[in-house]
């Protein structure tokens, strides 16, 4: 069992984001990085089916600038066994098209029996990434997983959706993405942290993954921000100070709001 | 008579030999099992504090005298044991001289009466023992007897062969008094010519059988007493002189020690292939804390005062203790053969293993810290209480419930007698626990990764930590704002506001108070706003050493390089953290509290409490203001200093019940037994106090849930309050 994991270093989820004034792009620079959460359920999720399996490698691959080796690390010290990381300044602005391009090169004729994906990552949270990539790559796509399980040459999934859960088998190899219900992910171990160090990452250059340079990049991107404007500040509330007339104010206003 | 002496002399001798070469072999036994142990380092500097130490709370019994009926007691028997070393001394010569007597001394007659006194104080001493244990007895009041769990049959042994001890003594010396060969024929020894009184009507022939059979007797009995020593609870006689002598000085509270490797701090940057992580198995502790296991006399002072116990969680420092006692000596074979190589991290020394019996391996092999649930000792709701190896042979030794219940709140370490450094064992499983097991409480996991990301437990972004600035109106000066790469000289204090008092809104309150303080009294201050970040505390409470070590290595970079010097804080644990465990990275700041330089600001006149508040107040001493940090006064002045009347709580001063909050309790569920802070909230409540004054972010925190829920819920506890100190003072201050 060969499990390719995908993770993304995302700017920390709770911090104020900044758009470039150039060219549009999330300020990556001015924000602490962490591997994307959603993530981290993937790696989790990767590392028990080969434990349940009692033999077999979980590889993640990340795309992104230099910092996000630091993603990969910590996938690593949480106890993947090796990962790819794909970093060239061509591919800064890529949209999703472009990603799921680029990571379906990388991950395409390594043998992977399983690819796993968090449901979406924290700063695009659009969640077709995974989808794209197994259109890319031919396989099928099960997203939503809250549960996996892999047996006899095949996965089956419980797919969260509004509408409530479906079970979903597909032959392996197959492309799966999970919900942050799935599990809880291990917090790394000082030993985990230690042994990552040495733990090999192979570095791809877009040269060295073949891209073609057309197809990635904010060039190459379908979609394009034409201007944006920072959220206005909250507004002041309107305080009702009730002098005998509270109720009848409230009234008023809640009308005013078109509420009532 | 020659015929008589002979025959004294020869079985006193066989006795002595026979019994002595079993007491021998068993010394020899837990010397080597002691040195078995890892290194500890540190444990002989300043050898004139620790001659002070066996001095005052050996000698001078000092921390057994905290509880006065049992102290005395003991105070008793223990200067009875050292007064009748010299009675030890006479029964000898006796076997060899009859009327042999101390050289000098010998024949004053104040050594008679010292000696008769001190075996009479004895036999009071154990009386009010006896009472103790009977008034106590934990088959009738359960886990609310201090002597829960602990070898109660083996105490009564004890007890029992000091009985034996006194009256076989005067035996003989009554004896001897009626043959005329007592040393002290000329008065003195009251208790002896009393006993000889009635012994003497039984002739004078009787009187020198009785004299020899005494003399064998006393030996036997007191070297069987020695026998007995040595395999029960009761070698702490020997253990806990070695053990104050070699203890942390002054106490093992206030920092933790630093994780070592070879008597070096461990590097974590680079750490070497064999280095431990905390403790993960009985083999892995030093020999210090082996001492300390044997030391443990099972009294139960620790478990009496501990939040956890008390609040029927399976946590008790001293079954915990035993525990890792009596699995010491269940794994002595191992121990003894593996001579301190064991491995660790999972790993044994495979020879020392195979040379093991089968029953002794698989005791070995046991895993050490886990769930005991389903363990014969089980409380009826499912968890367990007890500190016995025996039931549930098959389950982890040491429950991690009960390890996870640690508040670190040093009750326990405060009240051994021993100097047991119970914190320093449990922080040392955690360690283990976090950084090789990675299996702790879940709830730890968005600590240590808000923590690690956003450096403050809360998760909140850094950017927000001048909020509080913008709340008050006088400026409030911001390092670097002016372009400063150091604190500039006019700049009294470097105010270090802490995450709770950024973040959270009682502490902010409490924030904004101090700094309006010293702006009122003319202090200058400085914040470093956006360079802070988390001191560590939590972290390496909650046994993530690798965490506080990186946490605190920024925080001493940055403050060395502003050149900090004076700090004022308003978190206890930010107290403890930058003046007693950053010295141990390289940051050496003198550091106070604010209630420490407001009182100070109030004796000089620079702050005026003008309207003293008309109502009760009560002071709850927070666990790393008071017991690890030694700040009583200082609070207490300010409280009596702004308020018409105090009242205390029973449990107050270094006896203080702790909130719930230390030891990352704050950020962990408490899902066993009642709560703590509610057992703490009603207990200030009940002083009938208006106002409960706090020093620390997390006291307030959790005695405010716990008098709001009282409100709530039983409409109890109207009009109470939780405030700062410094509430206190700056409404006081206002006019």
């Amino acid at each position: 069992m060969k499990i390719a994991v995908c993770v993304k270093q995302v700017p920390d989820s709770w911090a104020e984001k900044k758009l470039r004034d150039g060219d549009a792009i999330l300020d990556r620079e001015s924000v602490e990085g962490v591997m994307n959460e959603l993530d981290e359920y993937a790696v989790e999720e990767a590392l028990k089916i080969v434990e349940a399996n009692g033999s077999g490698e979980v590889v993640v691959v990340s795309m992104g600038p230099d910092r996000a080796a630091e993603a990969v690390r910590k996938a690593l010290s949480m106890g993947a066994d090796s990962g790819i990381h794909l970093a060239d300044a061509s591919l800064a602005g890529s949209d999703a098209v472009a990603t799921s391009y680029a990571l379906a090169k990388v991950i395409d004729g390594r043998g992977f029996d399983l690819v796993l994906f968090g449901s979406e990552s924290t700063d695009a949270r659009m969640s077709v990434v995974p989808a794209m990539v197994a259109e890319r790559l031919g396989l099928a796509q099960l997203t939503f997983a809250n549960k996996v399980e892999v047996a006899g040459g095949s996965v089956t999934i419980d797919r969260v959706s509004d509408n409530g859960i479906e079970t979903i088998t597909a032959t392996l190899p197959a492309v799966v993405s999970v919900v942050e219900k799935i599990n809880e992910p291990r917090y790394p171990s000082f030993k985990g942290i230690m042994a990552a160090k040495k733990k090999p990452v192979e570095t791809l250059s877009a040269a060295d993954a073949g891209l073609d340079t057309a197809q990635i990049g904010l060039g190459a991107a379908w979609s394009k921000v034409d201007s944006f404007a920072a959220r206005p500040p909250k507004a002041a509330g309107v305080v009702v100070q009730d002098e005998g007339n509270g109720g009848i104010a409230i009234a008023d206003f809640l009308a005013a709001q078109k509420v009532l | 008579m020659e015929s008589d002496m002979v025959l004294r002399l020869i079985v006193g001798l066989a006795l002595t030999i026979g019994i002595l070469a079993f007491a021998g072999r068993r010394m020899a036994f837990l010397v080597k099992l002691a040195r078995s142990g890892k290194p500890a380092s540190g444990r002989l500097t300043d050898p004139t504090a620790r001659v002070e130490a066996e001095a005052v709370e050996v000698l001078g019994q000092r921390k057994l005298l905290k509880w006065t009926i049992p102290g005395i007691a003991h105070v008793f028997a223990f200067w009875g044991f050292l007064v009748l070393g010299a009675t030890i001394l006479e029964v000898y010569g006796a076997l060899f001289i009859s009327d042999f007597a101390i050289p000098i001394v010998g024949h004053w007659s104040l050594v008679g009466f010292l000696e008769d006194l001190f075996g009479l104080l004895v036999l009071v001493g154990i009386s009010i023992f006896a009472i103790l244990r009977l008034r106590n007895n934990p088959e009738k009041r359960g886990r609310w007897s201090r002597f829960f769990g602990s070898h109660t049959s083996g105490a009564w042994i004890i007890l029992f062969m000091i009985f034996n001890v006194v009256w076989t003594l005067f035996l003989y010396r009554a004896a001897q008094y009626n043959t005329g060969v007592f040393p002290f024929m000329d008065g003195g020894a009251f208790v002896t010519e009393t006993v000889a009184s009635w012994l003497e009507p039984l002739g004078e022939t009787a009187n020198e059988w009785l004299e020899t059979i005494g003399i064998w007797l006393q030996i036997a009995v007191v070297l069987l007493f020695l026998l007995i020593v040595l395999h029960s609870k009761h070698l702490h006689i020997g253990a806990a002189p070695v053990n104050v002598f070699t203890s942390r000085r002054p106490n093992a509270l206030g920092p933790l020690l630093p994780m070592m490797y070879n008597g070096e701090p461990l590097n974590f940057e680079d750490p070497p292939e064999d280095a431990l992580f905390g403790k993960g198995h009985i083999a892995e502790f030093t020999w210090k804390g082996y001492v300390d296991f044997m030391s443990c006399t099972e009294c139960g002072r620790c478990q009496s005062q501990c939040p956890a116990w008390n609040t029927e969680k399976p946590l008790s420092p001293k079954l915990m203790i035993m525990n890792l006692r009596d699995t010491m000596f269940a794994q002595s074979d191992y121990l003894l053969a593996a001579k301190g190589k064991h491995p660790g991290l999972g790993e044994f020394d495979e020879a020392a293993l195979n040379s093991l019996s089968p029953e002794v391996r698989a005791e070995v092999e046991r895993p050490f810290i886990g769930s005991r649930e389903g363990s014969e000792h089980s409380a009826e709701d499912g968890y367990t209480f007890d500190g016995h190896r025996s039931t549930g042979a098959d389950l982890a030794i040491i429950d991690e419930e009960a390890l996870w219940n640690c508040t670190t709140c040093g009750a326990c370490v405060n009240q051994c007698p021993v100097d047991i450094e119970h914190i320093d064992h449990f922080i040392d499983m955690r360690r283990n626990q976090v950084m090789i097991a990675s299996d702790f409480p879940t709830e730890l996991n968005g600590l240590f990764k808000n923590l690690e990301n956003k450096g403050n437990p809360w998760g909140m972004n850094a950017s927000d930590r001048n909020a509080w600035i913008g709340e008050v109106d006088f400026d409030v000066a911001v390092f670097g704002a002016n372009g400063e790469d150091t604190i500039p000289a006019d700049v009294d204090y470097l105010f270090w506001v802490g995450c709770a008092g950024a973040f959270e809104d009682r502490a902010k309150r409490t924030t904004k108070n101090v700094a309006e303080l010293m702006h009122i009294a003319g202090v200058k201050f400085m914040v470093l706003g956006e360079g802070e970040t988390c001191t560590g505390d939590p972290a390496r409470r909650a046994g993530n050493e690798f965490l506080f070590q990186m946490q605190a290595a920024q925080n001493v970079e940055v403050l060395n390089e502003i050149k900090a010097t004076k700090i004022v804080v308003t978190c206890p644990h930010c107290l403890n953290t930058l003046k007693r465990e950053y010295p141990q990275l390289g940051g050496n700041y003198d550091v106070v509290h604010h209630t420490e330089l407001l009182n100070d600001l109030v004796k000089a006149g620079r702050l005026t409490p003008v309207n003293k508040i008309d109502k009760t107040v009560t002071y709850h001493d927070p666990c790393y203001l008071g017991r690890h940090n030694k700040i009583y006064t200082p609070p207490r002045e300010l409280v009596g200093a702004t308020v018409e009347n105090t009242v205390e709580m029973e449990r107050s001063g270094d006896k203080s019940f702790c909130c719930g909050a230390g030891g990352a309790r704050m950020w962990m569920e408490e899902k066993i037994g009642t709560r703590i802070n509610q057992n703490r909230g009603d207990e200030a409540i009940a002083t009938g106090a208006k106002r409960i004054a706090v020093a620390c972010p997390f006291c307030s925190v959790m005695l405010n849930d716990a008098v709001t829920s009282r409100q709530q819920e039983e409409g109890r506890a109207v009009g109470v309050e939780v405030v700062d100190v410094s509430t206190l003072l700056l409404n006081a201050t206002k006019s």
